[in-house]
Parts: structure tokens; sequence; C-alpha cells
């Protein structure tokens, strides 16, 4: 018996040693103790490599999706870096059975009204003038879904409403409004008529095939971006019923589908550094552009970079790059008048200049902010991480040479902003820089 | 065989199986960066209150694993099984500034019985030398003017499970052997939290080894003089180098550099004498590391030594005799380590004093014992380590064979 109790004594203890083992065990705090470290011999160096050459140069593409971006751009700019651009916005207007119209209504005046957007670009404190011109042809989308910068659809020679104002791009309860009586007069009549062009869909889309918003003959120095929503771009017509005090009535056409809005980009580069880039197969490099590259959105200049000698470094063993970060900068002053875009994303592309977007390690897709030295205004820049690309491009040890990276707007921001950045290219050059770990 | 001897066999199985985990970082001393570590000790409970000395006292009350021929002392009606952790706090000086860090794990496993009237045997488990640093300190990112942390730090080391036995020869000579089975690794690594890299190399290392022990004992008037012998060769340790860099991105096995590691050769010396409950004994212990060489620039190896003695006394009055006897231990330890860092030797000295506390009315003891002491110096740029190491063990009696003899 005293043997049984000796070993239930026994367990217990023995449990408490082990236990007491575990918990004292992993308190030991090693993480600022530094004694010892005259006697440890590193095996690794770690170094920050900037030298790599980057070849930069400016891709225009072909063309850029400008349909369906809820915004109608008109106007016209011209600039001694960028060239001049101008936009028409192209619409149509939706079918609907027309209400009954008294016989007594008497027509007054019709308008398309034009709601501002924070989407402008330019000098907008200058004169605008504007027009609108009506199709000759139906807007057709191309596989029934896009439109382009370079899409084009015939119109009337004759304007048939036009307007002179100064913006008021951050008003939200004032629009402009385009005239365009004669053209209300006539369609308020067949309204009334109950004529069989305003009886079906069909009918009225070919009677009435659409109408572009053209810059005027002023000289404009601005794009206004316009509401392009449904409920925003209207028709509006205006009559009213006498009675013993006039009644105020209106017939509201609202825009039609949003695939047949699109905003046509024209840009002339006559006179600037990109004037051959079409000539040239639609790539210039930064060296036959004054050591700069071009990005602007709606036209489709992407600055392109590529690393051709970044294959030194596969000359050498035992190496890991641990962080490759791309900087960028802007050409200083060159963003006084027309700002810079707040993010950039960034692109793997190829020899057709198909762009692939690069996502970070959290699976998003990788962009960088505008970092701005409010006071000095140096170290502006735009900086990725591009690690994971560049491990992978050194992975197969081969460095193809046409593959290289291009930074620009997202397809939706491509589609809907002009907004630019001008990239320095020798002072500083646009940098790669790779902390690398040798062993 | 009794149900508590087969409930101590799991345990010390269970703890075989985890072995790597449990004595993985034994030690934290910056000095076990160098060779095969930290040496540890494999004197067992009352040993340790001694200064480690036990070369010449015969197994009794408690299992000596340090002279294989003790096991001969195990009486023949039990079994014995030990197990021991220590808590160390220990101060790192250096001519500059001063660091302490808090230290706990197991320090061994041991079982010991007669097996047949004539053989006795134990067989245990305890840690041969362990790593465990963890050094931050930073380093120039070249091509700027600025530094980055990095931390050195490394763990393993190397574990012995042995099995051992002892014969009487003739009378008053007994003879032993523990059979050893070596195995274990050693990693040094270097890494960058910041920057998400790590560089490691670990050493894996095994062989079996044998220690040979002989005990001869004379009687003089009521005094027993004894005298014990060791011996083990030197045995290359088979060596798998793997060397390994990691980062962020991805995780490469890089060609090794071959290092490669042996034991040295041991051999040990000591006297004892015995009367009634009083023990003293001194030792001597030789270990042949001058001719193994080990890839580090700062190290330089020369042959150890160890010199200890020891003294154990009875409380005296009234308990004297019983089972309820305390028994005093205290003793002292100089060792002359087999690292010369930048021309230093690193010598180790320590005074320990402890008791062995029976369970009220039981067979078994819990020996206590605290060392005091320091390691390396302050010359240079070397550290000096304080310490102050709590070492409790507990040695569990049971009755072998007793369902036998009551049938």
């Amino acid at each position: 018996m005293k043997g049984m109790c000796a070993g239930k004594k026994g367990r217990k203890i023995l449990s408490f040693f082990i236990f007491g083992i575990i918990l004292i065990g992993s308190c030991t705090k090693t993480n600022e103790f530094t004694i010892g470290k005259d006697f440890v011999e590193s095996r690794t160096k770690l170094q920050v490599i900037d030298t790599f050459r980057v070849d930069l140069s400016t891709v225009l593409l072909d063309s850029v999706i400008t349909s369906s971006s809820k915004i109608a751009y008109a106007g016209h700019y011209s600039d001694t870096i960028f060239g001049s651009i101008s936009s028409e916005s192209y619409f149509d207007l939706a079918y609907e059975s027309f209400s009954d119209i008294e016989e007594r209504a008497i027509y007054d005046s019709s308008s398309f009204i034009l709601h501002y957007t924070d989407n402008n670009f330019g000098d907008t404190t200058s004169l605008m003038s504007l027009s609108i011109h009506r199709l000759t042809e139906n807007i057709v989308p191309f596989e029934k879904s896009y439109l382009f910068n370079t899409s084009k659809f015939s119109y009337q020679p004759q304007v048939m409403g036009s307007v002179s104002f100064y913006p008021e791009p951050h008003s939200s309860d004032t629009a402009v409004s385009v005239r365009v009586d004669a053209f209300g007069a006539e369609l308020f009549d067949l309204i009334r008529n109950k004529d069989e062009k305003v009886s079906t869909e069909e009918w009225f889309k070919d009677y009435i095939k659409g109408f572009v918003i053209t810059s005027g003959t002023a000289d404009n120095k601005a794009l206004i971006g316009f509401n392009a929503g449904q409920e925003y771009l209207v028709l509006r017509i205006y009559y009213h019923i006498n009675k013993e005090e006039a009644e105020k009535k209106a017939i509201t056409i609202k825009m039609g589908e949003a695939t047949h809005q699109f905003n046509s980009v024209k840009f002339d580069f006559t006179n600037t550094p990109l004037y051959n880039i079409k000539t040239e197969g639609n790539e210039v490099p930064a060296t036959k552009t004054g050591n700069r590259a071009f990005m602007q959105g709606m036209i489709g200049l992407f600055p392109k970079l590529k690393f051709s000698s970044l294959d030194q470094i596969l000359a050498s063993e035992n190496w890991k790059i641990l962080k490759a970060e791309l900087i960028v900068e802007p050409v200083p002053h060159s963003y006084e008048v027309y700002g810079l875009p707040d993010s950039l994303y960034i692109f793997r592309s190829d020899r057709e200049n198909k762009r692939t977007t690069l996502y970070s390690d959290k699976s998003e897709p990788m962009l960088a902010y505008f970092e701005s030295d409010y006071y000095l205004h140096e170290n502006n820049r735009y900086t990725y991480d591009i690690t994971s690309y560049i491990n992978r491009e050194l992975s197969d040890a081969y460095i193809n040479s046409f593959d290289g990276l291009m930074i620009g707007p997202n397809d939706s921001k491509l589609s809907s902003s002009f907004e630019r950045l001008l990239v320095e290219g020798k002072h500083p050059p646009v940098k790669l820089r790779l902390y690398y770990l040798s062993y | 065989m009794r149900k508590l001897t087969k409930t101590y066999l799991l345990i010390l199985l269970i703890l075989f199986l985890h072995s790597g985990s449990i004595f993985s970082q034994i030690t934290t001393s910056p000095y076990s960066i160098f060779g095969m570590g930290y040496l540890e000790t494999s004197s067992s409970g009352p040993f340790k209150a001694m200064g480690g000395t036990g070369i010449a006292f015969l197994s009794g009350r408690s299992i000596n694993s340090m002279n294989p021929a003790s096991y001969s002392g195990i009486d023949s009606l039990m079994s014995i099984f030990e197990i021991g952790v220590f808590g160390k706090y220990t101060t790192y000086s250096t001519r500059k500034e001063d660091q302490s860090l808090l230290n706990a794990n197991l320090r061994y496993l041991a079982m010991g019985f007669r097996l047949t009237p004539w053989l006795a045997t134990s067989f245990g488990f305890s840690p041969y030398s362990s790593v465990g640093y963890s050094i931050n300190t930073t380093a120039q990112l070249e091509g700027t003017t600025q530094k980055y942390p990095k931390t050195f730090s490394g763990n393993g080391g190397v574990n012995q499970v042995y099995l051992g036995g002892s014969v009487n020869l003739i009378k008053n000579l007994s003879v032993g052997l523990n059979a050893a089975y070596l195995f274990g690794n050693l990693t040094h690594r270097e890494s960058s939290a910041v920057f998400g890299y790590s560089l490691e190399d670990v050493s894996y290392l095994s062989n079996f080894n044998i220690d040979y022990g002989l005990n001869y004992q004379i009687g003089i008037k009521k005094w027993k003089y004894n005298l014990g012998l060791t011996y083990s060769n030197s045995k290359k340790l088979q060596t798998k180098n793997v060397t390994t860099i990691e980062t962020d991105y991805e995780t490469e096995v890089l060609k090794s550099r071959n290092y490669k590691y042996s034991l040295p050769r041991k051999i040990g010396a000591g006297f004892a004498m015995t009367k009634g409950y009083f023990r003293a004994g001194i030792d001597y212990e030789w270990s042949g590391w001058e001719n193994i060489d080990f890839v580090n620039t700062y190290l330089r190896t020369r042959n150890s030594s160890r010199y200890s003695l020891g003294v154990e006394f009875p409380s005296l009055g009234l308990n004297k005799g019983t089972s309820r006897m305390v028994l005093y231990r205290f003793g002292g330890e100089y060792r002359e380590s087999y690292m010369i860092i930048d021309n230093i030797p690193i010598n180790y000295s320590s005074v320990s004093f402890g008791a062995g506390i029976p369970m009220k009315g039981y067979l078994s003891v819990i020996n206590v014992s605290v060392e005091l002491g320091q390691n390396g110096t302050t010359q240079k740029d070397l550290f000096r380590e304080r310490f102050i190491t709590l070492n409790l063990d507990l040695a569990l009696k049971d009755w072998w064979f007793r369902k036998r003899k009551y049938d």
C-alpha cells in the first residue's frame, strides 16, 4: 500500500515538474539581447543598387474605349508639350411613347441640359463655346458594346444649337443649357400630331439618329466633362397652356443607351516631341523625346520601362533580390496647370504593348500614390514595389528585351479621364532600386 | 513489472519522442555560437550539488551516469526513476554593459534497476551540448548610409540516449559501460525581419559512442575508499550540413559548407571516501579537443580539463539514519573549456550547495541544489556570464519485483 501512495504523490510531483518546465521554458526573452555581436560572422551582405539602366519610351495605344464612361467631354485645349486635344461627345436619345399634348398647347423653347462633373481638364476659367450637331447616321457600337476615342459618325455641318459660357465646374445646381429651339419646335409638332416618326422606337431612331457636342469656334482652353448619366443628359421641350394663368409644362427626353454614348478624342502632336509617334509604330524612346515619357488618359499614352541591363545580375552567383522598387518622378514644374494623377497603376507589357495588370502581394491591382514634398518640390514621385515582377523575370535566367512595365490609369480611368504625367527620364532617370543580398 | 514503473517507462518514451523540442534550447549563452555549443554535464541530482563530482561515487540513492561502473551500487530490490529540471538566471557583462536572461528547461531523465543479481542497468536521456542564443545587431545597408537590424540566432544541440550496464567483476571491482546514441542538430541563423530573409545552417549530427568505467573499492576500518576511472574514445560524428536561404519570395537549399564534428577522447579519474552517510570526492577529467577544429575565425580549441570536489553529509539529530534524514551537499568546480576565443581562454568556475530531502515517509527524494558561477571573461570584447542555477531533481524509487516477492 505504501508503494501505491508513493506512486500517486510521485505522479503529482512529476506533473508539476513537467508543467513548470513548459511554463518557464517559454518565458525566455531574447529580442533585445545584443551581447555577443562582436563574435558573429556574417555570411550575407545586403546592398542597394540603383544603377541599372531603365529604358524609357512612350507608347500610344491604337485606341481607347470611351463609351459608357458616363462623362461627355466637350472642348479643346492646346499645349506645347502634349499638343492640341479636342473632344466631341456623341449620344442618342431614348425612345418613349409620348403622352398626348393638348391642342391648345403653345411651344416655347427646347434645350439640351448639361450638368457639370468634377472631370474637367485645362483652364476652366476661360470662356467656353460649344455647339450641337445632329447626326446623319445612327451610333452603332463595335460588338454591340464598345466605342473608341477614334470612333466617328457623320453629322450635319450646320450647328443646331450653341452656347458660350464661363464654366462653373464645381457648382452642382447650375447646368449649361444649349438651346435647340428650331429642332425642338419640329419635334413638338410631331409629338402633338402623333406623327408616325415618333410612334415607334424604330421610326424614332430613324428620325433622330443622335447628336454630337463639339468644341465651338472659339479658342477653347479646356475640356469640360458633363454628366452623361441617362437622367442627367436630357433634351427638354418647354411649352405652356393658356389659361387664366399660363400653365407651364415640359417634355423630357432622356439620353439613350450608355453604350451609345462616347467621346471622340482628336489629338494633334505637331510641334511636340511626339510628332512622329504614329509613323514610328506607336512607340518612341525617351531619348528622342527630350528624355521624357508621356502619359495621358483618353488618348492612350503610356510610359514604358524596360530593364535591358538587368541580365548583368544573372552573371553572378549566390544572390537574391529582396526588394525591387521602381521610382518614377514627374518632370519638375510640368504639372502646374494640368495637375498630376493622385495614383497610377502599373502593368506588365509585352512586345505588342498589351497591358496586364500587376498585382500586389495582397492580390490587389498594384498602384502608387503620388508622394509629394510640399515645401521643396523635391522627391515628388510614384514608387512601386515590383519585387515579385523582377524575381519572376530573373527566375528563368533570361530577360526578354521586349518585356517591360507600363504605368498609367486603369481601364475605367483611361476611358474617363484626361489626367496626364510627364515622366522625367534623365535628371534623375527612372530608377530601379534593388535590395541585393549576396552570400 | 509494477504499474508505477510502467508509468515511468511510458513517460520516458513520450519525452524521448519529444526530445527534439524539449531539449532544443536548453541553454542561452552567446558562447554557444562556437563549436559544438555549450557542453552540458551529465551529473544527476546529488552530484550536481557537489560541484558535479561523481566519477568515484557508486549509484545508490540515485543514478550516477558519469561512471557506468557505478550502477553496481543500485539496490537489488529497487528501481529508480529520475527527472531533473533547472532554472537559470544569467547576467552577461561586457566592459560596457550588462544584460540578463532567464532560462529554464528539462535537464535529464534516467532510470536504473538491477536486471539480474549480477547485472545492474540504467538508461536515460540527457543533453550533451546545446546551442541557444539570439543576438541582435545592425548591419550596413551597402550603397546607402543606412543600417538595418539583423539577428543572429542559434538553437538545437546534441542529445544522448544511453543504455548502460555494470557488473561486479571480482569483489570490490566493478566495471561498466554506457552505450550512447548521440543525435541532434546545431542550427545557426542570420536573419532580418525588415527585409524578410534568413540564411540558416543546420548540421545534423549522430553517432554511437561508448563510455567505459571502472570502480574499485577498499574498506579500511569504518571508511570505504573508492577509485573511479572513466574513458571514452574520440569519435567522429556523422554530419549532414544543410544551408538554406529563405526570402519572402523563395526558399533555396544551397551548397553547404563541409562542417565536421567529433567527440573528443575523454579520460576521467575520481577518488571518493565514504563513512556511513558521509561521503566526499574529487574528480579530474580531461578531454582531447585540441585536434578537433571548427570553422570559425575567432575560435581555437585546446584540451579541456575539469576539476571538482564535493561533500555530502547527513543532518544531525533524531532523524539521522531514518527515512526522514536530510542529506546536505556542497562542492566546487573549475573547468578549462575547449574554447579559446580571440586568444582568450574561456574558463568556468562555480560553487554549489544543496540538499536531498526525503518525501515524508516514502522512499522518494527531492534533490535541490543551487549553483553560483561564472563563465568567460570581459577581456577584449568578450563577455562574462554570471549565473545562478536552481536544479530540482526528483528521484522516485519503487520496489522492483515486489509482486513476485509477495506471491
